[in-house]
């Protein structure tokens, strides 16, 4: 007995040790006088305050290391502000999800450029920003000369890694590596006719039609600028214009780039960066939580509140572009359920309760209930739309009005015919949310009385299914605005005149979102663009040929010394000239 | 001997055909179009034309016996194809994250023998002390605890609350301390089946006439255990050890992808969610033959371990 109560003991002992040997401050932001993780001058008035002796010293007040606070740390300070001396912003270490495992760092390869922009290497003539707006990065802007013609004028003074310049000449290559057909993505990029330099700063795109989209296509990490010099072994050796310089790599493992000191954009504060690649998200929680990174992207929702509870770190989200929504069948069939009748399938949206299932699938942090297509964090989005709020009670008034009501008092709805309203939804797994959500939505539709069965399906069986028509509702998961063109989606899904395999799925056809889709695409003019999808979004939520469910987020952990990082919902953009270890 | 390894290599012949066309089926019905799954890139969506260029290019467009054949043509002419994703050499692929398998499963081994070997005599010299009982509940612990629950409790242990060793990673090529955790996930399972198989085969020999008659010609116990008794009882070890070592070399998947080890495993199952066929083949069958060779010398070993054993090509 005395035995187990010291056995007892010495178990406490060892876990309170392993308890007091978590995860503690390390790095230091040596010139930051007053520790608040930024150098500024009120970290000079810090110093001078110190020499005078008005304030106690601290260690991060002795900016140049040399074991005593005076005026050369004032000066030190001073230099690292007006970015004469390197910032001390220290290393990083990530964790990423997928990594370039293709035996290649080209960015033209494929989609290696998304890998190797991640890391800061290479840059785009223009970008979508944290809040996805289209803004010029090596561009300055552009001229529409006319539909075809699209002179891009191109910022000056700008130097690749390996010192060469950045002018027309490079652009031009860079982007017929691209369009040459020998590149697999080259498809992609057939409305570019031609690309000619039309002077040292500025290059003329011709495009065969009229493409609205022109200066989106150039955001994707594909046609990364990169340097004329045809020495260069790209696959190899990666020479771009960003905020960091590549220095080694493992395949399928690791990816390390350290600091370039003469990036255009100025100061770069962390000095070296570590991407390390794993696919398993209990294991890239694991290395966040024993300090071994201090990103870690892409954290499993269970994860999350263990996380946010630990002091040293924090959880940052955002609404990325995808969609998680129903495809409905408006065919009508007999025998299947009456989803032609637009009050059908109204009734269906306002009996979905959308935060139920981000609060119970998705653990209340995996998205965003959706009121339309587009996130609100995207330009496109029709901010005036007002979605489906739950409302059982107008469900069933909407159904009544259809000629659905509970006539046997069972609890199951009928069908004018007399027939129970059986409804049959279809789903496949491949990602971790489709189960769970859809069976939420099971029970709320079972609540209001549809008989609802939920079939899951591998992701080939279910595309057979939907071609044949073979579904009443059927819950997908796509990525809205892969190039940041509202057209995407929107033509693809409800433009009826299109033939896409998305509006085959529904048999959607209205004739004015047809025409103000098909006006939207050619019209270059944003704010009369943006006008028309608005009404044609108004209309698609309206009469919900699909019911949109939420928008998922991205969860990032970080470390809290991790400073000025920021989520980019297009996934693109992870490494910035901001960051640093700022204790 | 050599008419016995002759007849032995021509029996895989047949074997290894079999797993081509298994594998090349089973991969083929199973749902997800190559075509459409590699021109997705990360955001989720396929250019149609992109897919179509692609599948025409890779031959996906032909029927599934002429895609076969075209494949073991190739192979047999010593080309194992290019990987869809890279468009590398699918061989290229295979000996790069063998490599790191191959060092995976050395350590392995090692600390596989180091635990196993001690415990499973220790076990038979004081069969059923506490010793032998503590020894014999942790091994059959060891052979039931899945591999990915064990890699996560050390992972919790060393990485997050002793910050001894990093999480997972493949560090600096794989260095040593990156590869502790992932194989001593990976020896223990072995490491308990192999103790289990000491003891016994221990136990068996310490009963024999001759180590009656060592022990009464008056040799110190030292010796009758280390040189009469464990040399006869390390030979079914051995066959096991073999055995275990062609496992480890095929990589394991779980293991693998918990601790981001870019070895032969990950690299099978990321080819089987990316439908890059021919990499998949590729790995199927390097991880047959290599099996099957382990297999033959396991067998050919015997002969030298045991020189009562004799082959004969009938």
């Amino acid at each position: 007995m005395k035995r187990e109560i010291q056995f007892g003991i010495i178990g406490l002992i060892v876990s309170a040790m392993l308890l007091a040997s978590m995860p503690s401050v390390s790095a230091e932001l040596f010139g930051d006088a007053n520790e608040d993780t930024r150098i500024n001058m009120q970290d000079v008035t810090k110093v001078e305050r110190m020499i005078l002796e008005y304030d106690s010293e601290t260690t991060s007040a002795d900016a140049n290391q040399d074991e005593d606070i005076n005026m050369q740390d004032v000066t030190f300070i001073e230099l690292i502000i007006l970015e004469r001396k390197p910032f001390p912003g220290g290393s990083l270490n990530a964790v990423m999800i997928f990594g370039p495992k293709d035996n290649t760092l080209d960015p033209a390869f494929k989609w290696t450029g998304w890998y190797v922009r991640k890391a800061g290497i290479y840059e785009t003539l223009f970008k979508y920003n944290d809040e996805m707006e289209l803004t010029p990065e090596l561009a300055t802007g552009y001229t529409q000369v006319s539909d075809t013609v699209w002179d891009i004028h191109l910022r000056e003074g700008v130097i690749f890694h390996d010192g060469t310049p950045f002018n027309a000449d490079a652009v031009v290559y860079s982007i017929e590596r691209v369009t040459d057909v020998l590149n697999s993505r080259s498809s992609e990029y057939d409305h570019i006719e031609s690309i000619v330099a039309a002077g040292d700063y500025t290059v003329r795109i011709t495009t065969t039609d009229p493409y609205a989209p022109t200066i989106a296509s150039l955001t994707d990490p594909l046609v990364s600028m990169v340097s004329a010099d045809e020495e260069i072994d790209l696959v190899s050796d990666p020479v771009g214009t960003g905020p960091f310089m590549y220095d080694s790599n493992v395949f399928g493992a690791s990816l390390s780039v350290v600091r370039n000191p003469d990036y255009w954009g100025g100061g770069v504060k962390l000095e070296d960066v570590t991407l390390t690649y794993v696919s398993d998200s209990t294991t890239r929680a694991t290395m966040l939580e024993s300090g071994d990174v201090d990103v870690a992207r892409g954290l499993p929702y269970p994860q999350v509140s263990t996380i946010e509870d630990n002091v040293n770190l924090d959880v940052v989200s955002k609404e990325t572009l995808r969609l998680y929504f129903m495809f409905v069948n408006t065919d009508p069939e007999p025998g299947r359920a009456p989803l032609d009748d637009i009050r059908v399938r109204r009734a269906i949206n306002y009996a979905i309760d959308r935060d139920e299932v981000v609060d119970t699938a998705l653990e209340g942090v995996g998205g965003v209930p959706a009121k339309g297509v587009f996130p609100s964090i995207f330009p496109w989005a029709n901010d005036d739309l007002t979605g489906y709020s739950h409302n059982q009670a107008k469900a069933l008034e909407l159904l009544a009005d259809a000629g659905i009501t509970d006539i046997d008092d069972d609890d199951v709805l009928e069908l004018s015919s007399g027939e129970d309203f059986t409804l049959n939804i279809k789903t496949y797994t491949t990602r971790a949310a489709m189960q769970p959500s859809v069976e939420v939505i099971e029970s709320q539709l079972e609540d209001i009385g549809i008989d609802v069965t939920v079939e899951l399906l591998g992701s080939s069986a279910i595309k057979i299914d939907m071609e044949n028509g073979d579904y009443d509702m059927a819950f997908y998961s796509y990525g809205v605005a892969p190039s940041g063109d509202p057209d995407y989606y929107l033509t693809a899904h409800f433009d009826s005149t299109a033939d896409y395999k998305e509006n085959r799925w529904t048999q959607y056809s209205n004739a004015t979102v047809d025409s103000l889709l098909a006006s939207a695409r050619t019209e270059m003019d944003p704010a009369t663009r943006k006008d028309y999808y608005d009404q044609a979004q108004e209309i698609i939520v309206e009469e919900s040929p699909e019911m949109f469910i939420f928008h998922e987020k991205e969860l990032v952990g970080h470390h809290i010394d991790v400073i000025g990082y920021e989520i980019y919902p297009n996934e693109i953009t992870f490494l910035t000239k901001n960051m640093y270890i700022g204790r | 001997m050599i008419d016995y390894i002759l007849k032995r290599i021509l029996q895989l012949i047949p074997a290894l055909l079999l797993v081509s066309v298994v594998s090349f089926s089973i991969i083929y019905f199973a749902p997800g179009d190559p075509a459409e799954t590699l021109c997705t890139g990360p955001d989720g969506s396929a250019n149609p034309k992109s897919v179509e260029e692609f599948r025409i290019k890779m031959g996906l467009d032909k029927p599934l016996h002429t895609q076969y054949l075209i494949w073991l043509n190739n192979v047999l002419h010593g080309d194992f194809g290019y990987s869809y994703q890279s468009e590398n050499p699918v061989f290229d692929h295979i000996k790069k994250a063998f490599g790191a398998t191959f060092k995976l499963s050395v350590v392995s081994l090692i600390i596989s023998l180091a635990i196993s070997i001690p415990l499973g005599i220790i076990s038979a010299i004081k069969q059923n002390s506490p010793v032998d009982v503590a020894c014999m509940v942790g091994a059959s612990l060891g052979v039931s605890m899945p591999n990915f629950w064990l890699g996560l409790l050390l992972m919790l242990l060393f990485g997050v609350y002793l910050h001894w060793l990093p999480v997972a990673g493949y560090g600096d090529g794989g260095d040593l301390e990156h590869i502790l955790l992932p194989a001593i996930t990976l020896g223990t399972g072995s490491a308990a089946i192999t103790a289990r198989l000491m003891r016994s085969s221990m136990l068996e020999a310490l009963g024999q006439d001759y180590i009656q008659t060592a022990r009464a010609k008056g040799v110190s116990e030292r010796i009758v255990i280390g040189k009469h008794a464990l040399k006869n009882a390390l030979i079914p070890v051995v066959t096991m050890v073999g055995l275990n070592f062609g496992y480890l070399l095929n990589g394991s998947i779980v293991v693998e992808t918990i601790f981001g080890w870019p070895g032969i495993g990950r690299l099978t199952v990321d080819s089987i969610n990316m439908r890059d066929y021919m990499m998949v083949q590729g790995c199927i069958l390097f991880v047959a033959v290599l099996f099957v060779a382990i297999n033959l010398l396991v067998d050919i070993s015997y002969r030298y371990i045991d020189p009562r054993i004799h082959y004969e090509a009938a």
